[in-house]
């Protein structure tokens, strides 16, 4: 069976210096896997050359059957459809001037999918999955207007409504206050399945990569140094870095 | 709160009110440039009287050295000023705003040939290259349009450029081209809508400029001699002698004013465009706060001796609420309390009231902050210099930012060790280097610089700093935010480490309470202002009392059994 996203020996370079080395990762449809490590790890760098915003050095990123470092500009872009990259910070990555509607139906405005009536229905019900409910009392607000739990959760809804196969998220909780934490990263595990797409979540927080996803991989200066089942990964940590940071999180 | 929304409500209303004026006096200028045969009681270019003819009925404004009239020729003025500045203002803004916007787009090759010829231009100067293309093109509006824009078409270009190129590494952006958006459709739907509102205010100024330069292009003889602007009536009143005579008073005069009522016009018009198209300008739809009902529990371990006692705090931000309402509780020497809640909780204005660094607009309306039994604000701005860094300390949240780039971090340290004692610079480096020992930083890091430390190190100098004169208490406001769980675990463990052997009153402030549940001796929880919760962090964490506390330690995540189950 080949995976849905299968990363081979990826290497990104800024200026010269290497950001990732040799990364090799493959995430089957429907799986969760995440991606984990201290700051400089490497881990967004992997999430942004597989979203076309970096350009790889070397590797190949096959994603659905087509080779995004091989084929054209054109197709590449098409085929973002079928994925979505969440960031880190709500606050950040929402276009101001927008309303929430125009916001959320955007990818399908970008792929020309539907028209003025569709979209504001597959609107409608993204806001919904992601419980911003009464959803058409949140059509017309703009993201200063909402907090920062909403608006993480516009976002989400945002990459629902081109019903991607496959979900990136980029520290998705780490812009916002603890206690909204769990609420959003359970929303992802809700969506992954009732979706049924594939999740690459990127976190420095084992617990809640832990709580989010079936498989771990632990990355640390630009390189994958561990890769396995979560349980097992954080049970009997074999590399010593991320023995490190499962005691970091768990206190001695 | 009433009285906020009404102020809002008030500054709206005004803005569309002079947004209207503006609208109103652009629609009678324009009316009269284009209705200027008819409006006009004469023929501008005919003798109608006597030279230096005064204001009469027939004549409001009186007539010029000829005897043509000068009302008829305020008239007809319009039309040439409005024409060349409106034309002009629109062709640079044009061109200015393309070229700008695909340079800072595009980066690369493109971008390095378009700036360089956007230099060239601004090195030019501008008064012998307009003498030059108008000589070389002959008089005549055309020329006059040309001028003008070629002229101002660069400063725009540049400006726009650098703020393309950040609005290009903004989130949002990088958001839509990771859906797969095209550049084309960036550009239109997302660059163009935020580069509007910068536009808006340029085009104005643009038009007001293309005005000015109008005049002084007609002053150098580049106008057309058939048809007169007002840069042209004011140069013609220079050059025959209005000044000798009282006519200045109606000559000089009426075509100034109109100058200025144009560009005031498309100032009020143009402010009130950015407005809306910004929508964060609008005021925003508010609910209410909610009145909070429960009492503020209590410390009970109030120590009226320790280091840090805030008493029955209340600090009020100018008339939109309340920043703290009731904050009582205190920490003893070597003692670490944990301050922990969520955005807009309040606990930032209480850890910058310990500090005496509230802002202008916050207002202490009762209790107090005292340091070693002195009450923060009562102090003067010398007492509280004199008490900052020396009694108490404050580790900020951001590292780089709390550091100058330019200096070495030895210097910065030095210069902390010799703001509070007299001593030689030698002496303040030996102080130094033992400080770099205790927050574990080695010797030869006293040369690096701040770029060439990671966050945690960073965040290893400010404590050191903060540590310069032995202060007695200790506020650390986010100490960790920014960095990994490992930089994170350490910095946390050495501010640990430290307040034991110096005995200091440390209050950490946070929104993370597993990171500090663990070393913290007592735990203060607020929310909304008010503090919902103190008592030991086997208290707060097994046995939390507050609904507020309990959601805020279920909600997060741990991998091993956490201290609610090891406790309770």
């Amino acid at each position: 069976m080949s995976a849905l996203l299968d990363i081979a020996s990826l290497s990104v370079a800024f200026d010269g210096k290497p950001a990732i080395t040799d990364v090799t990762l493959q995430v089957a449809a429907g799986d969760s896997v995440a991606l984990v490590g201290g700051s400089g790890a490497g881990k967004s760098t992997v999430a942004r050359a597989v979203a076309g915003l970096v350009t790889p050095t070397a590797g190949r990123i096959v994603f659905d059957g087509v080779d995004l470092t091989a084929v054209p500009q054109r197709r590449r872009r098409a085929a973002r459809k079928g994925m979505h990259l969440v960031f880190q910070d709500p606050y950040a990555s929402l276009p101001p001037t927008l309303r929430v509607g125009d916001i959320v139906a955007e990818p399908m405005v970008i792929h020309r999918i539907g028209d003025r009536d569709s979209r504001r229905q597959a609107a409608v019900a993204a806001l919904e999955s992601v419980h911003l409910r009464p959803a058409e009392s949140f059509l017309q607000r703009y993201p200063h207007e909402l907090s920062g739990g909403q608006r993480q959760r516009v976002a989400f809804a945002r990459a629902l409504v081109t019903r991607p196969k496959l979900l990136l998220a980029d520290e998705p909780t780490s812009g916002l206050d603890a206690s909204l934490r769990l609420e959003i990263v359970d929303l992802m595990g809700e969506l992954a399945v009732s979706e049924n797409m594939a999740v690459v979540h990127i976190t420095h927080d084992l617990a809640l990569a832990a709580r989010s996803c079936r498989d771990i991989v632990v990355m640390q200066g630009g390189r994958i140094v561990e890769a396995g089942r979560a349980d097992t990964v954080l049970a009997d940590p074999a590399h010593e870095y991320t023995a490190a940071l499962v005691g970091a999180v768990s206190g001695v | 709160m009433n009285v906020n929304r009404l102020t809002i409500v008030g500054t709206r209303t005004r803005s569309q009110r002079l947004a209207l004026v503006g609208a109103v006096l652009l629609g009678a200028l324009l009316l009269c440039a284009i209705s200027a045969p008819w409006l006009a009681p004469f023929d501008p270019t005919e003798r109608v009287t006597r030279p230096f003819a005064a204001p009469s009925a027939e004549h409001w404004l009186g007539a010029d050295d000829v005897g043509h009239d000068l009302l008829s020729m305020l008239i007809h003025g319009a039309r040439i000023s409005l024409f060349v500045g409106i034309v002009a203002a629109v062709i640079a803004t044009a061109v200015g705003t393309i070229v700008g916007v695909v340079a800072g787009y595009a980066r690369g090759v493109v971008d390095t040939v378009l700036m360089r010829i956007v230099d060239v231009v601004l090195a030019l100067p501008v008064l012998p290259l307009t003498i030059v293309i108008g000589v070389f093109a002959g008089p005549g509006l055309r020329t006059q349009i040309m001028v003008i824009s070629a002229v101002l078409w660069a400063g725009l270009a540049r400006e726009l450029r650098a703020q393309v190129l950040t609005l290009r590494e903004r989130d949002h952006i990088q958001a839509e081209r990771a859906m797969g958006a095209g550049p084309g459709y960036v550009l239109w739907r997302h660059i163009a809508p935020s580069v509007v509102p910068l536009v808006v205010p340029q085009f104005v100024l643009t038009i007001k400029t293309a005005v000015l330069l109008e005049a002084s292009l007609a002053f150098l003889g580049l106008g057309d001699i058939s048809a007169a602007s007002w840069g042209s009536m004011l140069s013609m009143a220079h050059a025959r002698s209005a000044f000798l005579t009282d006519a200045w008073i109606w000559w000089v005069i009426p075509p100034g004013v109109a100058i200025a009522v144009t560009v005031l016009a498309f100032a009020l018009l143009g402010n009130a465009i950015e407005e809306r198209s910004h929508p964060i300008l609008l005021p925003a739809k508010r609910s209410r706060k909610k009145a909070a009902t429960a009492p503020a529990p209590v410390d009970p371990d109030v120590d009226a001796g320790a280091p840090l006692v805030i008493d029955d705090l209340t600090v009020v931000y100018g008339q939109d609420g309340r920043g703290a309402t009731g904050v009582g509780f205190t920490v003893g020497a070597g003692e670490l309390v944990a301050l922990v809640g969520e955005s807009g909780s309040g606990k930032s204005t209480v850890a910058a009231a310990t500090m005496g660094l509230l802002p202008p607009a916050a207002q202490i309306v009762s209790g107090a902050v005292r340091v070693d039994g002195r009450d923060v604000a009562g102090m003067s701005p010398a007492e509280l210099r004199g008490l900052r860094g020396n009694r108490i300390a404050l580790i900020p949240q951001e590292a780089l930012s709390a550091l100058d780039p330019v200096y070495t971090i030895g210097s910065q340290i030095d210069e902390a060790v010799l703001a509070h004692r007299s001593c030689t610079r030698a002496q303040a480096r030996e102080r130094t280097l033992e400080l770099l020992a205790d927050v574990g930083l080695e010797a030869d890091r006293v040369d690096a610089y701040p770029h060439q430390l990671s966050g945690g190190m960073r965040q290893r100098v400010v404590i050191a700093m903060a540590l310069a004169n032995e202060p007695d208490v200790l506020v650390a406001d986010e100490p960790t935010s920014g960095l990994d769980v490992l930089r994170e675990a350490e910095v946390l463990a050495l501010l640990d480490e430290l307040r034991v052997r110096r005995s200091l009153a440390l209050l950490i402030v946070t929104h993370n309470l597993p990171v500090v549940e663990r070393i913290a001796d007592r735990i203060a929880v607020m929310k909304d202002g008010e503090l919902v919760e103190i008592g030991t962090a086997e208290q707060v964490v097994g046995s939390p009392t507050h609904p507020y506390t309990r959601k805020l330690v279920e909600s997060a995540p741990r991998l091993r059994p956490s201290l609610q189950e090891v406790f309770s």
